[in-house]
């Protein structure tokens, strides 16, 4: 079997950890390349469906970055986000998927060196978690 | 009971009411009483465990006939899930006369219901509840991999019937997000899970009522009650919320919310902790 490679999907506010993961770029750091990046125009906005959809589409982890709190463009679009990842992630685990799989990070437009750092961690993080065992389930169920 | 709905029709104190009767057939169904019919009122029924959502009944006569009082027969659950449609704006529960009628200890067993009687009593006595947390237990001792297994054989069932979103008081949306394609392949049994069962799941946060109506209707038996009573569970330990409780408080989840509410996420967010 060929080694693992983890998806991520990552879903980043269009203000702060798009820029970040941006800045990342133009500075030529270096991180994975198993992300997957979405641009939302806030966290607050991502519909929480959207996320278990990435799970259900054979993603491994997902990751959530928004601003810091207190630095939302909206004002307290990550208040709910915070509130949001918190009742998914238990969620998740009651169902039978780790918790640890959504990761949620405040990363603003100039933490580029925090971007690369937390996109590294997070993606051997999932390589040690194995695949999600709804990828397994997919896989299995085609064959 | 009969007296009381009697009175109230005839003191014009309520234009209709909403409870339970016994049909021609035998069959008991739900039945709105009015002054005109109110002979109909000596068919109402009362004693025995019988159950049923007034919930979305309600919604469809408040809108035809809009400022009218309205009274309806409701158990512990359907009271609770009258607040939730009032905080949401759905109805008004100072239209609405409420006669709480408390359940007995079996249904409260059979229900699984852990506070099976409503604010205010009008027939019945009041008894304990159980609280159904053994069912839970069950799946949380299993590991990781067994409880997602037993969880997606059960989801592999689903025929998409969409029973438990008619029969919930709570779904009330004209536009549901289980028809958005793309959440949800269109066409397909089973739809595609688990994201189908979870975002219902999630969309019921801090909504639902725990009534366990779904289950009751579902015909593939997916014990969607146990998904209820966590996402229950989940919503008291992080915001010590419970829904349906008050006509006065929030759902969490359906405002930005102050930075009180997020400090008690940090055992569960690890970015929330360094926040502070």
């Amino acid at each position: 079997m060929a080694e693992f490679e983890p998806k991520i999907v990552g879903f980043f506010c269009y203000w702060c950890s798009y820029a970040g993961a941006d800045l990342a770029g133009v500075s030529r750091m270096q991180y994975p390349p198993n992300l997957i990046a979405v641009r939302t125009m806030c966290t607050g906005s991502i519909w929480p469906p959207y996320i278990l959809k990435a799970f259900q589409k054979g993603a491994d982890g997902v990751l959530v970055a928004g601003c810091h709190i207190g630095d939302c463009h909206y004002l307290k679009g990550n208040y709910l986000t915070a509130k949001r990842m918190a009742v998914i992630k238990q969620l998740l685990e009651f169902f039978g998927i780790a918790g640890e799989r959504l990761r949620l990070e405040w990363i603003s437009a100039g933490e580029g060196e925090k971007f690369s750092r937390v996109v590294t961690e997070f993606t051997e993080e999932i390589r040690k978690l194995g695949p999600s065992p709804l990828k397994e389930w997919n896989s299995e169920a085609r064959a | 009971m009969k007296e009381e709905v009697r009175r109230l029709l005839s003191e014009k104190e309520v234009a209709g009411f909403l409870g339970l009767r016994r049909d021609e057939r035998g069959a008991v169904v739900p039945h709105l009483f009015t002054l005109e019919n109110i002979d109909e009122v000596e068919s109402l029924v009362v004693e025995e465990d019988q159950r049923y959502s007034p919930g979305k009944i309600l919604l469809k006569i408040v809108a035809a006939h809009p400022g009218e009082k309205i009274g309806v027969m409701a158990r512990g659950c359907d009271e609770r899930a009258l607040i939730e449609l009032h905080k949401r704006n759905q109805l008004n529960l100072d239209d609405i006369v409420i006669l709480g009628v408390a359940c007995t200890r079996a249904l409260a067993e059979k229900c699984r219901c852990p506070l099976p009687f409503p604010s205010k009593i009008a027939h019945g006595e009041k008894v304990e509840g159980v609280t159904g947390r053994e069912e839970l237990e069950a799946i949380e001792k299993l590991v990781e991999d067994e409880r997602f297994r037993s969880w997606m054989e059960s989801f592999s069932k689903c025929l998409k019937c969409q029973g438990c979103r008619s029969v919930c008081p709570l779904c009330y949306c004209p536009e549901c997000g289980l028809a958005e394609e793309s959440i949800i392949r269109h066409g397909e049994v089973p739809p595609e899970f688990p994201v189908f069962h979870l975002a219902r799941a999630l969309c019921l946060a801090g909504r639902c009522i725990d009534c366990g109506a779904c289950e009751e209707a579902c015909p593939a038996d997916i014990p969607l009650r146990k998904l209820s009573k966590r996402m229950q569970e989940i919503m008291k330990e992080l915001f010590d919320y419970v829904p349906g409780m008050s006509p006065d408080d929030n759902n969490p989840l359906s405002f930005t919310g102050d930075a009180e509410a997020l400090k008690r996420l940090g055992g569960v967010i690890a970015a929330m902790k360094e926040e502070g």
